[in-house]
């Protein structure tokens, strides 16, 4: 078998099963989970078609709004807490995530991180034509997208400003 | 691989998740049903685009993935709303 014929069978298994595991299962934690492990193992099909974008994306996707949705829904926080003194967790955690996110587009400009990560094209991916694509011929759907997604954030934000405190 | 086995893929990912939906009846799990559905559309928008050897597959799938991201939020957000307590 070759490179793409295995990676191919791991991820599509791992990717069906997670599935098959996110419909049947009735906790939501382990639904969650699996739901979060096939859109990795998507990613990783992504990456096997020569779309590092889109498995990017995917990748995204999966840790910023999968995998806090089953933290939320498994964690009980019916708590209030009380202001603390000094930088709180919640800035500590940006802190850290924005520190990360500098020092891997270091790395990528530096060169040090491959941007082609495909099993499949070994002549490198063309990011320039995708920018011209995205922002020409595509960049009607993209705003329009990017306008829906935007609008998205702001109506969850306002769903969760006028939330109660539980006691 | 060919292209047919990652839209054959796809397709068994896009039933998965009509079933999900179908068959589940709580809010969250219908959401995991949609999510799953969305993905394998944007699956079969990649694959489409690696065939035809144009990168406009690869457009369409960011687009999609946009969308399912905007409509996984404010699920969540109208999910997490029921499940609160009074």
């Amino acid at each position: 078998m070759s490179i793409d014929q295995i990676v191919f069978t791991v991820a599509g298994a791992v990717c069906v099963a997670g599935a098959v595991t996110a419909v049947a299962h009735r906790d939501a934690r382990t639904a969650g989970v699996a739901l979060a492990g096939t859109l990795l193992a998507l990613a990783v099909l992504y990456a096997g078609l020569a779309a590092p974008m889109v498995a990017a994306a995917v990748i995204a996707v999966a840790l910023f709004s999968t995998l806090p949705f089953v933290v939320h829904l498994t964690v009980p926080t019916s708590r209030v807490h009380e202001a603390a003194d000094g930088p709180t967790v919640t800035a500590l955690a940006l802190v850290l995530g924005v520190t990360l996110l500098g020092l891997l587009a270091v790395a990528v400009v530096a060169g040090e991180v491959p941007v082609n990560v495909s099993v499949r094209s070994g002549d490198g991916y063309d990011v320039a034509a995708f920018g011209g694509l995205l922002t020409g011929r595509g960049a009607v759907a993209a705003g329009g997208s990017l306008v829906v997604l935007f609008a998205a954030l702001v109506a969850a934000r306002a769903a969760r400003r006028d939330r109660q405190p539980v006691r | 691989m060919t292209t047919a086995a990652y839209l054959a893929l796809g397709a068994v990912l896009f039933a998965v998740g009509t079933v999900g939906t179908v068959v589940r009846t709580s809010a969250a799990g219908r959401l995991v049903g949609v999510e799953l559905m969305v993905a394998a559309a944007t699956l079969t928008f990649a694959a489409s685009g690696v065939g035809f050897r144009e990168l406009d597959g690869q457009i369409a799938a960011l687009i999609a993935i946009a969308v399912a991201a905007a409509q996984a939020i404010v699920g969540y957000a109208l999910v997490s709303r029921i499940r609160r307590p009074a």
